[in-house]
């Protein structure tokens, strides 16, 4: 009877599951179109076993089991399609058949394991119930049901199992239950994946990877590229700059799912609600209204139509829902593809609680773009809607007024340095080799200590440099994150046309969010520049022995905070240490560090936007260091200087990484040249 | 920002100055030598500038002429080409950490003393005295004002050559320019003197030999009054006139206002105003000259603190302030804002130590910063962190000496316990402070409980600290500064006793503290002649009491400086009080309800007697010795300091040995001196520690 039914069976599970599909891929392509060009499909198999299963590495015990579950099912319902669908049932591949089912049974048990709830094993917060929890019982389901039934292929019997002949009735009963549970685990792995079930994310995954909006993302011959693969950090370029916006569109930003580009639905579509990036996200921590987890279901909610009533993880803290896994409340927020976002399916404050820190997206499995839909639906906020969040307007305003973010005479850029004669780019026609790019930090008094330190740094390494003065413009980071890209659009076109009319071999600064922009950003407006961070630079120096440090007098241990838009966005892990080496000082790492640093709270205008939350991101990041024992955290950014300051003291001491080489120069330039050698009065003969 | 207005930087001239804060001219009185500056007058600007001060003039009353006497003051002397190599070192110096320095030039004309030196014949338009300096003079002649021009040309030249960014003319304070200003002292009728234009020929001559000498591009400022404030002076008025007179020439690159005159002991008190002045009181005169001028002003005059430096300049009142005493207490006002460590400021409290040491011909220091004009011998303003062990210092007294002690040996790394048997730290300063107009002088106490609380000191207060106490913690160091009681048990006739039921007086810290009362009908008797006594008899009048205040001395208050002096006579007077000079007092004895005070002239030897309701006695403090005499035998050093290294300002050798603890005593325990000479000894003696 099996035999009959199962064929059956199959097929119209397939023929079930491709039209779920087809009716899928329309919802994905309800957004903006770009050509669907199938043949990237090839790019899939590379993609998901080189790029995205390094990612999932990182939690090896997780990675076994994906192996053991989707390998298992991959090759035992290609084997069932052969043996059971069109009926050659061959012992062999009988045999195949089992093994994989086994081994997918195996690994499907590892998948219940980590979903059961036990006092000494509660439930992962980061993972979702509902669906997600019946999909492990599914996957146990298939397989023993793909396992049992494929028995009698290599002469095993049910009743050869219990050594008496089995009745009819008695085998029509078991093979009712068998049928049942074969349906049972048909519906969930053909069915599902087509009609949005758990198992989507294998069908929405692998068309994710191949029209991925960031190809180069996979390409581990980008220019970008970590120069090699180790077993954190993964391949391919770290693509982290912000698509520009056509300004003459006729919506600017998102304010509907089917604004969103189609290969972005896709991309949330794809989501596997594993909770990585809730664990990671500095915003969810610290209890402001955001998991990136929850947005990205919300986003599938707007592209699909209806409410998050069916979802079953932790919400946005704050909110209906609870941040409690399986509270009940959700289904307060409803979306559809043509209606606005914010605020019926998602909350302003939830948009403006991300720091753009990327951590979200370094954490992601299925390579999907959080960063991008963030700054995609703050776009149409802000230009459209004109709600950027007060200090935020407000920082916007004096950016189109003042060309920075103060609403200072953008002249007073260099008045830090009035005593430090540093050399204009104006007066040096014949270029230098390092324009000084100083960034809104030379407006802070706390941060001048730094450039301070930097400048005697170059002086001491006799650095040919310059900077712009007052011509120099904001960079246009917090624009562009805030979601203003006009504005961002123009201080990036006034920078460039400035900049084309200076010669210098590179530009170095010591503000990641302008070495970012300036080296990443610039480029799609026709600025294409070698940008060096000071941390970069100083330890060239350093390689070079153009500088030299003393010991440190006294045994110092100290700690490094990677600046996001250094380390996650620029993969600039190495030079900090290395400068921190040359120093001689102990050294202690946070347990987040490198790519998985935690954010400061300072980036993408959060800090502007300043969403409250149960406690402050840098308190926690401080918590962080103290937990070190380390004196100092060396810091390498004016962001992050100033929100880890503003934690209350007693804490550790912040020191950029330029104020401690500063600190320990052996025979350090002055810092101001000998002004009488120059002065006029001196080469002047008296009358 | 905060602090954006101070920050910014300016054009004077040709010459960008990084922030808006000066350290004007004064006389510093460390120019030895015939007038050459020294090591420590480097080193004390150097400090400055390393500790981000934008502009420093230098050289207060810096003479460009041979008659203008300059070794009264140790001032600098620009009337010979010998200085030249010297400014030559100032400048590299200031340059070296951004800052830049000009210098006040001038003939002080009639304004000095003629009795010494070269014996000098002053100088003067009209050849009238003057009062301050009791100075006689001739009335100058034609052929000496074309060789002083001549002087101030070359001595501009001197300047320039040194390497120095620039110079400031004194036209203020009395000098031969404002001389020749002013009706009240020029009575000339021949082209010098009765017009305006004739009055301000002299100035006109010098400023044009000037720029004639130094040309365009050298910094040339003038230094004038707001205000004269004599009836027979130049008014605000006046002075817009002249300002801008001299502004319409193109040759003055900017103004330095000073407010009020200073030729009589009263106005003078106006010019570097005390702690009872408010803050930038002549501000409005300053402001008054910008409006008229076109070039930058400065204007000093009580402007310590960056707050109020920065709302004086939002405001547009002035382009650049003058933080001087700011600077003399604390050299690195500037990093310490640039920092974020206001809170670290040790903020000038007016109590003017600085300037009344400059009057009486001494170097200029601050009341509570020893290390101010002492770099030179290697006392720092920042203390660095020992090398060596960290040792447990154990001080007692909570006054000055104590603070300091604590504070630096802190600062050192060190574990420190300071014990204070009052309710609170200060010391006498609590009580000086209570005085009307003197509450600011609890400021130096302020910043020693911050310093202290930031520094993590342990103070006890109310702990009475004895031997036994002192043991138990087995300290490595004890400083004792645990200062003294009035000296009232000197005379026995004054009817003294413990038991306040029984004692006939009463002592000025009783009146002070409001432990005592002031009666009705209050006699002060003052042997010291200082701040206290005056304080006392001030505080009694305030409080209705009818006062006489009588020393043995020539007059009460006859031992506090030229600028300080004068505003406690303005509050005395004004309240009736009584001061007589030239008194003893011999016996205090009881009638009826009264008390009977009995004084013997001290030249005549004739008996007066006061009949009183309270007799207060200022006679100074007796030191409090017993607890150094319970420690002194166990000390390893037997309570003694090396004094060859306590001079020279480094290490005590006994800190070296070994055996028990190091033994120290500082300030009014030893024997009365002042609150500078307590924080000095303590510095010196635990920065090494």
């Amino acid at each position: 009877m099996l035999q009959t039914l199962l064929p059956i069976l199959i097929f119209a599970a397939l023929a079930l599951g491709a039209a779920g599909a087809v009716r899928r891929i329309r919802l994905w392509r309800q957004g903006q179109r770009t050509p669907m060009v199938w043949r990237r499909l090839l790019l899939m198999p590379r993609r998901y076993l080189n790029d995205l299963h390094h990612i999932v590495a990182r939690d090896k015990a997780m990675a076994h089991t994906h192996v053991a579950t989707a390998g298992g099912f991959v090759a035992a319902m290609a084997l069932a399609l052969v043996v059971h669908g069109f009926g050659w049932r061959n012992p062999i591949l009988g045999g195949l058949l089992l093994a994989a089912s086994a081994v997918m049974f195996v690994g499907a048990l590892a998948v219940n394991r980590r979903r059961l709830n036990s006092p000494t094993r509660p439930f992962p917060r980061k993972l979702s119930r509902g669906p997600w929890q019946r999909l492990s019982k599914s996957l146990i389901a298939y397989s023993l049901g793909m396992f049992l039934v494929s028995l009698p292929i290599v002469g095993f019997t049910p009743g050869n199992l219990v050594g008496v002949a089995p009745t009819v009735l008695g085998g029509g009963v078991l093979a009712i239950v068998l049928a049942a549970v074969l349906v049972w685990g048909l519906l969930e792995m053909l069915v599902g994946m087509g009609w949005g079930g758990p198992m989507k994310h294998a069908f929405a995954g692998s068309f994710h990877l191949a029209f991925h909006r960031r190809p180069e993302r996979f390409d581990d011959n980008h220019p970008d590229a970590s120069p090699k693969k180790t077993h954190d950090v993964h391949r391919g370029s770290r693509s982290t700059a912000l698509f520009p916006l056509d300004l003459t569109a006729k919506t600017l930003g998102v304010e509907k799912p089917a604004d969103f580009q189609w290969e972005q639905l896709l991309g949330f579509d794809a989501c596997v609600q594993c909770g990585r990036c809730q664990s990671v996200c500095p915003a969810y921590a610290a209890g402001q209204p955001l998991n990136p987890k929850k947005l990205i279901q919300d986003m599938v909610v707007g592209m699909a139509g209806g409410s998050d009533a069916r979802y079953a993880g932790s919400g946005h803290p704050q909110q209906a829902g609870g941040i409690d896994v399986g509270k009940p409340g959700f289904g307060h927020h409803r979306g559809g593809p043509s209606d606005a976002i914010v605020p019926q399916l998602v909350e302003a404050q939830t948009l403006w609680a991300c720091t753009t820190c990327r951590a979200c997206v370094e954490e992601c499995p299925m390579m999907i773009e959080h960063v991008d839909a963030i700054v995609d639906m703050r776009r149409f906020i802000t230009l459209e809607r004109g709600e950027t969040p007060e200090k935020g307007a407000a920082a916007i305003d004096n950016l189109i007024a003042t060309d920075n973010p103060g609403g200072l005479d953008n002249a007073s850029r260099l008045d830090w340095a009035a005593d430090l004669e540093i050399p204009r780019i104006q007066d040096r026609p014949e270029g230098v080799d390092v324009l000084l790019w100083l960034g809104d930090g030379a407006f802070d008094m706390r941060n001048q200590r730094t450039l301070r330190s930097l400048v005697k740094i170059l002086r001491a390494g006799g650095v040919d440099f310059a900077v712009l003065g007052e011509e120099e413009r904001d960079s246009g980071d917090v624009a562009r994150r805030l979601g203003d890209e006009a504005t961002f659009q123009r201080l990036a076109e006034r920078n460039i046309a400035t900049l084309s009319r200076y010669r210098f071999a590179r530009i170095v600064t010591a503000d990641p969010h302008s070495f970012h922009v300036l080296g990443r950003e610039y480029g799609a407006f026709g600025g294409d520049y070698v940008v060096r961070h000071h941390s970069t630079f100083i330890a060239e120096l350093f390689d070079g022995g153009r500088i030299s440090v003393a010991a440190p007098a006294q045994a110092e241990t100290v700690t490094y905070h990677d600046p996001c838009y250094l380390g996650r966005y620029n993969g600039e892990f190495a030079a900090p240490r290395q400068v921190l080496a040359a120093l001689g000082v102990d050294v202690v790492e946070m347990e987040r560090s490198g790519y998985r640093s935690r954010c400061c709270g300072g980036g993408g205008g959060a800090a502007l936007s300043d969403v409250p939350g149960r406690a402050r991101i840098p308190d926690m990041r401080m918590e962080d260091v103290r937990t070190t024992g380390a004196t100092t955290v060396a810091v390498a950014c004016p962001q992050c200087t100033a929100m880890l300051e503003g934690v209350v003291e007693p804490r550790p001491r912040i020191l950029d990484l330029a104020e401690l080489v500063a600190e320990a120069l052996v025979e350090p330039a002055p810092a101001v040249p000998e002004t009488s050698t120059s002065s006029p009065s001196r080469e002047e003969e008296p009358a | 920002m905060a602090h954006e207005a101070l920050f910014k930087p300016i054009q004077i001239g040709k010459l960008t100055i990084r922030n808006r804060v000066v350290s004007t001219a004064h006389a510093e009185v460390y120019a030895t030598d015939g007038g050459m500056t020294t090591e420590r007058y480097v080193k004390y600007y150097e400090e400055k500038s390393k500790g981000g001060c934008g502009l420093c003039i230098c050289g207060g009353s810096s003479p460009v002429s041979i008659d203008s006497p300059q070794q009264w003051w140790s001032s600098v002397n620009v009337s010979t080409d010998r200085i030249i190599p010297h400014f030559q070192n100032l400048a590299d110096a200031v340059h070296r950490h951004g800052g830049k320095i000009m210098i006040q030039i001038t003939h002080m004309g009639r304004r000095s003393r003629w009795d010494g030196h070269h014996w000098s014949t002053l100088l003067s338009p009209s050849g009238i005295r003057e009062p301050v300096h009791r100075a006689t003079c001739k009335t100058i002649e034609e052929e000496e004002i074309w060789r002083i021009i001549g002087d101030f040309a070359q001595g501009a030249r001197r300047v320039k050559e040194g390497g120095l960014d620039g110079c400031e003319l004194s036209a203020v304070h009395q000098h031969l320019i404002d001389q020749f200003w002013s009706p009240r002292v020029n009575k000339r009728t021949d082209q010098w003197g009765g017009s305006f234009e004739n009055r301000m020929r002299f100035g006109m001559e010098v400023l044009k030999a000037v720029r004639a000498e130094v040309g365009d591009d050298f910094c040339v400022g003038m230094r004038i009054c707001g205000d004269e404030f004599h009836p027979d002076g130049l008014s605000q008025d006046d002075m817009k006139q002249i300002a801008t007179y001299y502004d319409a020439t193109g040759m003055v690159d900017f103004f330095g206002v000073v407010g009020s005159g200073c030729d009589t002991h009263d106005t003078l008190a106006n010019v570097i105003p005390n702690m009872s002045y408010p803050p930038e009181p002549f501000l409005h005169l300053a402001a008054g000259i910008k409006e008229a001028v076109s070039v930058p002003v400065i204007h000093a005059q009580n402007i310590k603190d960056p707050t109020q430096a920065e709302r004086i300049l939002k405001g547009g009142y002035v382009d650049l302030v003058g933080m001087t005493r700011a600077h003399i207490a604390d050299p690195h006002i500037i990093a310490k804002i640039k920092a974020g460590q206001t809170d670290q400021i040790r903020q000038c409290v007016g109590a003017n130590y600085c300037i009344d040491r400059q009057y009486q011909g001494l170097d200029v220091l601050c009341i509570q910063n020893a290390a101010t004009s002492r770099e030179y011998m290697g006392l720092p303003h920042i203390i660095e962190k020992t090398t060596g062990s960290k040792r447990k210092v154990v001080v007692v007294g909570g006054g000055p000496g104590g603070m300091e002690a604590a504070r630096v040996a802190a600062e050192r790394g060190h574990d420190v316990i300071l014990f204070e048997a009052e309710p609170q730290l200060g010391g006498q300063i609590t009580l000086a402070a209570k005085a009307p107009q003197r509450d600011q002088i609890a400021g130096i106490t302020r910043w020693y409980e911050m310093e202290l609380a930031r520094l993590g000191v342990d103070v006890q207060l109310e702990t009475r600290a004895d031997d036994s106490m002192i043991r138990d913690l087995q300290p490595d160091v004890v400083v004792l500064a645990n200062g003294g009681h009035p000296f009232l048990e000197q005379v026995p006739e004054w009817g003294y006793s413990d038991n306040p039921d029984e004692s006939l007086v009463v002592s000025s810290w009783d009146i002070l503290s409001g432990k005592v009362e002031p009666a009705s009908n209050v006699l002060v008797y003052d042997t010291m002649c200082e701040f206290s006594g005056m304080s006392t008899a001030d505080y009694c009048a305030s409080k209705g009491s009818t006062v006489e205040i009588v020393t043995d001395d020539t007059k009460p208050g006859v031992a506090i400086g030229g600028t300080t002096f004068p505003t406690y006579y303005r509050s005395l007077y004004q309240q009736s009080v009584v001061m007589t000079g030239d008194l003893g007092l011999h016996k205090v004895y009881r009638e009826g309800d009264k008390l009977v005070a009995l004084f013997e002239n001290e030249y005549t030897g004739e008996h007066e007697e006061r009949v009183v309701d309270q007799v207060v006695i200022e006679n100074g403090v007796r030191p409090d010795e017993s607890l150094y005499y319970a420690l002194k035998e166990r000390s390893r050093n037997k309570g003694q300091i090396d004094l060859e290294a306590l001079y020279a300002a480094t290490a005590q050798p006994t800190l070296a040995g070994s055996g028990d603890f190091a033994l120290f005593r500082i300030g009014d325990c030893v024997a009365q001196r002042n609150t500078h000479a307590a924080i000095y000894d303590a510095l010196r003696l635990c920065k090494d520690l």
